[in-house]
């Protein structure tokens, strides 16, 4: 990084190949470039490991590959946090829970590598995913209950009067869900980034004690890394659990 | 801050993360997914169908160890059976040995003890006619009297 650079210059989108469509710019840049490496790398990793896979047909069979482990771990993953979250109803959002899980896990995961760009720390593009997450789960609730969904923002078992209280609330706070999924995440990555970068613009300036926030950095990039996996994870957790809220109201 | 003042690529950015999303999606919902839980079912019910067939291996070797115990235990009843018989016969047949050797030598000590009887009456009549002879000598000596006219 040369001094005086912002902490910020990281998040800057650059394109690669520009890219004009009736009068839209939607120039290939380095975000496009790293949501093509993120869903190659998923791809790969979750469908290699499966095409050579045999039929378990004796029990020296059973022993996976390495990488089919991996995947599986994966996999299992996502299938307990439906299961445990919505419950058997729940399989059939699978895909989806597990696209945006692994999405956002290995958006966040490759921005950490260094000089890598980190499309997961622009509003934008977590506002997108939450706002995808929130219009699909609105419209779920309206075709599994019809008119009834609005029941979900009665809480039963409330006086009466308390109602025009607390109806407002319970709307304001289902319209907001969206906000604070893409916020939550973006807040996350973006200041996880910009802390390690000043820290590394420390680590220059301070010369031969320059070693005391190197340490620091190692210990960030560490909890970077667990935020990376943490926020992908609150991300599904949070999906399913609006699922759920769609499919059972209360 | 780039996020929000780079505002001319957030229609690029929209764009390409609707493109690669729904490329994930529909590849890992029609192609990858499918195929691993298809795999991992495949070797649940592998594993299943081992242990359902060991329950039964199991099952089996108890029966086995079962029919094994009771012909076992069958066995040794018969073998306390023959020995316990040969135990009762042997002792029967020492115990008739017993009563007819002593019968035997009661038999014989009865005849011993007539012979012996007989011995002794034969003696004591030999003896009688011995001191009879003597005393009739005597006496036909002492009296003069013919031994003939003597009677005792």
């Amino acid at each position: 990084m040369a001094k005086g650079e912002s902490p910020l210059k990281q998040f800057e989108i650059q394109p690669i190949v520009d890219i004009n469509f009736l009068g839209f710019d939607i120039s290939f840049t380095n975000s496009a470039l790293w949501m093509t490496i993120t869903t190659a790398f998923i791809l790969i990793f979750f469908t290699v490991p499966f095409l050579k896979a045999k039929k378990t047909n004796s029990v020296s069979d059973l022993y996976p590959t390495r990488m089919q482990v991996a995947a599986e771990l994966g996999f299992n993953f996502i299938n307990s946090l439906l299961a445990d979250t919505v419950g058997k109803e729940g399989k059939k959002y699978f895909p989806l829970v597990f696209t945006l899980f692994m999405f956002i896990l290995f958006g966040n995961l490759f921005g950490m590598i260094p000089y890598s760009f980190t499309f997961t720390s622009h509003i934008i593009v977590t506002l997108a995913l939450a706002m995808g997450v929130f219009i699909f789960v609105t419209v779920l609730g309206f075709v599994k209950h019809g008119v009834k969904f609005f029941s979900f923002f009665v809480i039963p078992g409330l006086p009466v009067y308390m109602l025009p209280l607390l109806i407002p609330i319970e709307i304001i706070s289902y319209l907001s869900r969206p906000i604070s999924l893409s916020v939550r995440l973006f807040a996350n990555m973006l200041a996880g980034h910009t802390l390690l970068k000043v820290f590394a613009g420390f680590v220059s300036a301070l010369g031969f004690f320059g070693i005391l926030p190197l340490v620091f950095i190692i210990a960030l990039t560490g909890l970077e890394i667990l935020i990376a996996f943490l926020q992908a994870y609150v991300f599904a957790i949070l999906t399913c659990l609006y699922i759920n809220d769609a499919l059972h109201l209360h | 801050m780039p996020q929000l003042e780079q505002v001319e690529f957030f229609i690029s950015q929209l764009f390409w993360l609707g493109v690669f999303f729904v490329i994930l999606f529909t590849v890992l919902t029609y192609i990858t997914l499918p195929k691993i839980r298809a795999f991992l079912n495949q070797r649940d019910d592998f594993v299943k169908s081992h242990i359902s067939k060991q329950d039964e291996l199991i099952k089996k070797a108890e029966s086995i160890i079962e029919n094994y115990e009771a012909k076992l235990s069958e066995a040794k009843n018969q073998a306390s059976q023959i020995i316990n018989d040969a135990k009762d016969k042997a002792l029967k047949e020492s115990e008739d040995l017993i009563k007819v050797t002593e019968e035997k030598i009661q038999h014989e000590i009865k005849q011993t003890e007539e012979r012996v009887a007989k011995e002794k009456d034969t003696a004591i009549s030999e003896l009688n006619d011995q001191l009879k002879d003597s005393a009739t000598n005597f006496l036909s000596k002492v009296t003069n009297i013919e031994k003939g006219n003597i009677n005792l």
